[in-house]
C-alpha cells in the first residue's frame, strides 16, 4: 500500500501490522497508556548490586527480552558493550536492543548479532552497525527507527515493552536517583531514558560515581529505579562531550548560515520573545551565531532556545540574548557546566520536548529552526537516515518534531557535498515530509515551499535570493555527472516511523545498480 | 602526475605503456564510477587521444576539475597535444560597472575555487601569479580555463604572470574560455599595457571563427605595485582603451619602496592612482586587506580609501565582501540629500536660474554630478541582500 506521500509500505512486517503515514498531524491516539507492575519497598531495603551479572540475574532478564539504553555518552559509551558482553557470558540469546541511538563505539554489537545474542534492534544506528545491516547483516525483524519524541510515545503507547532498562548515569545515589551533569564523567542530560525508567518492567541505574543520598537533580528518580550497579568505568571522558565546537570556516557554509539568519529576520521573528532551535552541525552552529548577532543588533531578548546545547547557545544565555535554555542534550563541556550553575539553563526530557501524543510539546512553541539533511527532494521531503547509495547512516534525532513544530523550519544544506548532489528528484528515504518544511537554504539561493507564498513575499521584499528548488537543483547538477542509482529489492531492512507511530517510509535492501 | 589528494581535487597519472583504459579509485565506485568514466572519456576524446592508460584517484572533484586534471596530465605526457577548448557564452561586461569588490582566488586550488562565483563579489579574480608556485603554473592555468568554461560569473578576471615570465602561456590558455578581463601585475609603463593589448588582439582574432570571440572585448586591469608604476600611473591609465580600472597592490609597493605598511606610507601612491584614473576616466580599486579576522580594520581602511576616491577594494576571503559593500553603500541620509539636490537643481533649470543653493551650500556642477551618482548607485543596489 502507498502512504500519504506515495511511499510503498508493506501491510505487515514480521508480526507487526503497519499503519501507513497519513499526514503530519492526521492521527489521534486512543485508549490508555501502558504501565508497569506495582511494587513496594520497605525502609532499609538495599538496591545496590555488585555487578551487571548480578543485575541481569536480579531483573530476571531472559533470552528474547527487550533491553534499553540511552546515548548521552555518545562515542564514549561503555555500557551497551558491557551489558551485551555480560549477557553473552550468561548465555542469553535473541535479545531485542532498544537504544535511543548506537554509535561507532558500539561496533561489537555486530558480533552479538552474528552470534545470536542480539536478534532485533529498534533504535538509531549511526555508522558501522547501520552499514552492517545495510550490507547483508541479518536481523530477525527489520530495524525500527524513531525520533526522540516518537520513541517516547512508542513506550507510553505500549508499542514497545521494555523488560530491563539499563541507564548509565555519571552520578547516582544508592537509592536510585541519577543524573548526567555531576560525577567524574558528566555526559549531559540523561532523561532520554526517563520514560524507559518509568515503563520498563525493571530499571537498573549504572554509575561509576556513587554519591551520598540524595543525588540530584532527579533526572532518574528513586521511585522508578529497581537496582543500582556501581562499575569502575562507564565511559571514555575524551569521547563523551567534545571541547568547544568550532564554527565552520567554509565560505559556502558560512554563506548558507548567513542566508538562514537573514531569512529568520526577513520573516519578522527578530523581536522580543523570539525562540529557536540551534544545532551542533557546522551550518546550524554558524546560523545560531548570526541569529544571535541579529538579536543583539535589534536589542531584543529571546524567550528560549532548544539545543543540542553548545557553548555558543550558553554564551547567548549569559549575554542576556535569551531568557531560558531548554536542554535535552549537551554537546560540550561548557553546556554541562552551565547546567550546574545557571537556573535559567533547564533540563528537559524528550517527552516534554517532542512527544506528539501528549498534552504539550516544546517544539510547538518554536518560532524558527535550522535543520540539516543528507538529501532533500523537489517535494521538499527530507532524508537524514540513508546515504544516496541506500545505506543506513543516521538516526532521526529530533528532526521530525522540530520540523513539525517550528513556525519557520529551514533546511540548511550545500547543494553539493563533493560530487554528491543534495537536492534530488526523490529522496532515497523520507524522514520528514515536505509538508512541514518551509524553505531550503543553499549557497545558490533559498527555495520556499509553495505552501508558504507568504514567506516567499517577505523574503523577496528583503532582497533575499529566492529561487525555484528545481532551478537550484539544475545548476548544481550541471557540475557533476548523474550518480549511479541503487536498485532496491523487496526485503525491508528498516522501518522509518513518523513521530505518531505511522510508517513514513521503509528502507529496502539494495540488490543492484543501474 | 597532476592534482592532489586535497578535498575537491583528484590525482591523475597517464602512461603510454601497459593496457589502455581507465583505472579509477573513488570513495564510492557505484555512485560515482560511471559518471567519472564518462567525464574522463569525453575529455580524452576532445583531446584526440583516447588510447592511453589513465589512473585517476578522486577526492570529491567536480567534473570541471576532473577535465582539467586529465587534460593537464595528458599534455604533460604529450606536449604536442593541443589544448581543450569550448565555446563559452559570456556577456560582454560594461566599462563602468559596479566594482566594489574584486575577490581573489588561488588558481591552483579546486577547493577554494568551487563556488567562488557565489559569494556576491562584484568581480572575481582567478589568480595565476603570486598564489601559484612555478611548479603548478601549467596545471593551474588549465584548471582556471575549465572553471571559466562552466561557472557563471558576474564579472571574471584572470591575473596572469608578467608577460616576460609565464604570462604569454597563461593568456594562450585562459583566452580559450573568454574571461571578461586580464589583470596585469607589476604594470610599470604604458608599454607594458600596450604589449598585453596587442597580445590580446592577436589571440582574440585567432579565435573569432572557432569560438566566436569578440575582438577588443577583453578588458585590462593593470595592477600598480611598484614605485615606478606609481610614478607612471597616468600613462598606464591612458595607455589603451581596454584599460577600465587600475588596482593598487600595497604589499609589493611597500616592499619595493622600503616603506612600512601604514596608511600614511600609502597615501601618495593611492592618490596618484586615483588622480591618474580620473584623468583617464576609468575606475581605481584599492589593495587587499590581509587580516581576514579583523573586520573593523577592514571597514576603517575601506572608508579611508572610499574617501580618497577609490570605487572598490580587493578581498582575499569571501567574508570580506559584505563589510566592503556596506562601506560603499550610500546611507539613507546621503540618498535623501542627493534627491533634494537634484530636485532643487531641476527646479532652478526650469526657472532659468543659474546658481542655486541648498541649506546655504552652493549647488554647482560637481555637486550635482555627485548627487546623481549617489542616486544611480542607490538604485542599482536596491534589492541587494546584505
Amino acid at each position: 500500500m502507498k502512504n500519504a506521500i506515495g511511499r510503498e509500505i508493506p501491510e505487515r512486517v514480521g508480526g507487526r501490522i503497519l499503519r501507513p503515514f497519513q499526514g503530519a498531524f492526521a492521527t489521534t491516539p486512543t485508549g490508555r497508556k501502558a504501565s508497569r507492575p506495582q511494587k513496594t519497598i520497605k525502609p532499609g531495603e538495599n538496591k545496590v548490586l555488585r555487578s551487571l551479572e548480578e543485575a541481569i540475574e536480579a531483573t530476571g532478564l531472559k533470552s528474547g527480552m527487550t533491553i534499553s539504553f540511552h546515548h548521552a555518552f555518545r562515542e564514549g559509551d561503555y555500557l551497551v558493550n558491557m551489558v551485551l558482553a555480560a549477557c553473552a557470558r550468561m548465555g542469553l540469546k535473541d535479545l531485542r536492543l532498544f537504544p535511543t541511538a548506537l554509535f561507532a563505539v558500539h561496533a561489537p554489537v555486530i558480533d552479538h548479532i552474528k552470534n545470536g545474542v542480539v536478534s532485533r534492534i529498534e533504535g538509531s544506528m549511526n555508522g558501522p552497525i547501520g552499514a552492517f545491516i545495510s550490507q547483508g547483516g541479518k536481523l530477525k525483524e527489520p530495524a525500527v527507527l524513531r525520533s526522540h519524541g516518537g520513541r517516547w510515545r512508542a513506550i507510553e503507547a505500549g508499542d514497545v515493552k521494555i523488560d530491563v532498562a539499563f541507564i548509565s548515569a555519571s552520578q547516582a545515589d544508592p537509592y536510585g536517583n541519577a543524573n548526567g551533569i555531576y560525577g567524574k564523567t558528566p555526559c549531559g542530560p540523561i532523561s532520554y531514558c526517563a520514560v524507559d525508567a518509568q515503563y520498563a518492567e525493571k530499571t537498573v541505574v549504572v554509575t561509576n560515581d556513587l554519591a551520598p543520598y540524595p543525588a540530584y537533580p532527579f533526572e532518574i528518580q528513586q521511585g522508578w529505579t529497581d537496582y543500582v550497579v556501581v562499575v569502575d568505568e562507564i565511559g571514555d571522558p575524551g569521547s563523551i562531550a567534545s571541547g568547544t565546537l568550532q564554527i565552520t570556516r567554509s565560505p559556502t557554509r558560512l554563506k548558507i548560515a548567513r542566508l538562514a539568519a537573514a531569512a529568520v529576520k526577513a520573516a519578522g521573528y527578530i523581536k522580543d520573545g523570539f525562540s529557536f532551535q540551534g544545532g551542533a552541525g557546522g551550518i546550524s552552529l554558524a546560523a545560531t551565531k548570526f541569529v544571535g548577532e541579529e538579536m543583539a543588533r535589534a536589542g531584543i531578548v529571546g524567550s528560549f532556545a532548544i539545543g543540542g546545547v553548545t557553548q555558543h547557545l550558553v554564551e547567548m544565555l549569559h549575554q542576556g540574548l535569551l531568557r531560558v535554555l531548554l536542554d535535552g542534550q549537551a554537546f560540550d563541556l561548557s553546556a554541562i557546566e552551565s547546567l550546574r550553575q545557571d537556573h535559567n539553563h533547564v533540563l528537559m526530557d524528550p517527552g516534554h520536548y517532542a512527544n506528539c501524543d501528549s498534552r504539550g510539546c516544546a517544539t510547538y512553541m518554536l518560532d524558527a529552526a535550522f535543520l540539516g539533511a543528507t538529501e532533500v527532494d523537489l517535494e521538499f521531503n527530507v532524508n537524514v537516515n540513508t546515504h544516496s547509495d541506500g545505506q543506513l547512516l543516521h538516526g532521526i534525532g529530533g528532526h521530525q518534531e522540530v520540523a513539525a513544530g517550528a513556525s519557520l523550519t529551514l533546511i540548511t544544506v550545500p547543494t553539493l557535498r563533493g560530487r554528491l548532489p543534495v537536492i534530488v528528484d526523490s529522496v532515497t528515504t523520507v524522514t520528514t515530509p515536505g509538508e512541514v518544511i518551509d524553505a531550503i537554504v543553499t549557497e545558490r539561493g533559498i527555495a520556499v515551499n509553495p505552501r508558504r507564498e507568504d514567506l516567499k513575499e517577505l523574503f523577496i521584499a528583503a532582497g533575499l535570493p529566492v529561487r525555484e528548488l528545481e532551478e537550484i537543483k539544475q545548476e548544481a547538477d550541471r557540475l557533476v555527472r548523474p550518480l549511479g542509482r541503487p536498485v532496491f529489492g523487496d526485503e525491508v531492512i528498516a522501518l522509518i516511523e513518523w513521530r505518531d507511530g505511522t510508517v513514513i517510509d521503509v528502507v529496502r535492501r539494495v540488490e543492484g545498480w543501474q | 602526475m597532476v592534482g592532489s589528494e586535497n578535498k575537491s581535487d583528484c590525482i591523475v597519472r597517464v602512461s603510454r605503456s601497459g593496457k589502455t583504459g581507465i583505472n579509477l579509485t573513488t570513495g564510492n565506485e557505484k555512485l560515482f564510477g560511471a559518471g567519472l568514466r564518462a567525464v574522463i572519456e569525453e575529455t580524452l576524446s576532445a583531446l584526440g587521444n583516447d588510447r592511453l592508460r589513465i589512473d585517476l584517484e578522486e577526492h570529491g572533484a567536480l567534473d570541471c576539475v576532473i577535465r582539467a586534471r586529465v587534460e593537464a596530465a595528458v599534455r604533460e605526457a604529450f606536449p604536442d597535444v593541443s589544448p581543450w577548448k569550448t565555446e563559452v557564452k559570456r556577456e560582454r561586461s560594461a566599462r563602468d560597472r559596479l566594482r566594489r569588490t574584486r575577490l581573489y582566488a588561488p588558481g591552483n586550488n579546486p577547493r577554494l575555487l568551487a563556488g567562488i562565483e557565489l559569494h556576491g563579489a562584484d568581480c572575481v579574480l582567478l589568480d595565476l601569479e603570486d598564489s601559484v608556485p612555478p611548479s603548478e603554473k601549467f596545471t593551474a592555468r588549465i584548471l582556471v580555463k575549465h572553471l571559466l568554461a562552466v561557472a557563471d560569473f558576474p564579472e571574471v578576471w584572470v591575473r596572469i604572470n608578467p608577460l616576460a615570465t609565464y604570462g604569454r602561456d597563461d593568456l594562450a590558455e585562459v583566452m580559450l574560455a573568454r574571461p571578461h578581463g586580464i589583470c596585469l601585475p607589476k604594470a610599470e609603463s604604458a608599454a607594458d599595457v600596450v604589449e598585453l593589448a596587442a597580445e590580446l588582439t592577436r589571440l582574440e582574432e585567432s579565435l573569432v571563427t572557432e569560438l566566436g570571440t569578440d575582438v577588443g572585448s577583453t578588458f585590462i586591469m593593470p595592477i600598480i605595485e611598484t614605485g615606478k608604476g606609481v610614478l607612471h600611473a597616468e600613462e598606464i591609465a591612458c595607455a589603451h582603451e581596454r584599460v577600465v580600472i587600475i588596482a593598487f597592490g600595497a604589499e609589493d609597493y611597500t616592499r619595493d619602496v622600503g616603506a612600512r605598511r601604514t596608511q600614511d606610507a600609502l597615501l601618495f601612491a593611492r592618490s596618484m592612482i586615483v588622480a591618474a584614473c580620473a584623468s583617464a576616466g576609468i575606475q581605481a580599486s584599492d589593495t587587499v586587506y590581509a587580516n581576514t579576522d579583523d573586520e573593523q580594520g577592514l571597514i576603517s581602511e575601506a572608508e579611508h580609501i572610499r574617501d580618497l576616491g577609490f570605487v572598490g577594494k580587493g578581498a582575499i576571503n569571501p567574508r570580506q565582501i559584505e563589510p566592503i559593500h556596506r562601506v560603499f553603500r550610500p546611507t539613507k541620509e546621503e540618498i535623501e540629500q542627493a534627491r533634494k539636490i537634484v530636485a532643487v537643481a531641476r527646479e532652478a533649470e526650469a526657472k532659468g536660474i543659474g546658481a542655486v543653493a541648498l541649506g546655504g551650500k552652493m549647488i554647482d556642477r560637481p555637486v550635482l554630478e555627485r548627487a546623481k551618482r549617489t542616486i544611480a548607485l542607490a538604485e542599482q543596489l536596491q534589492g541587494e541582500w546584505r
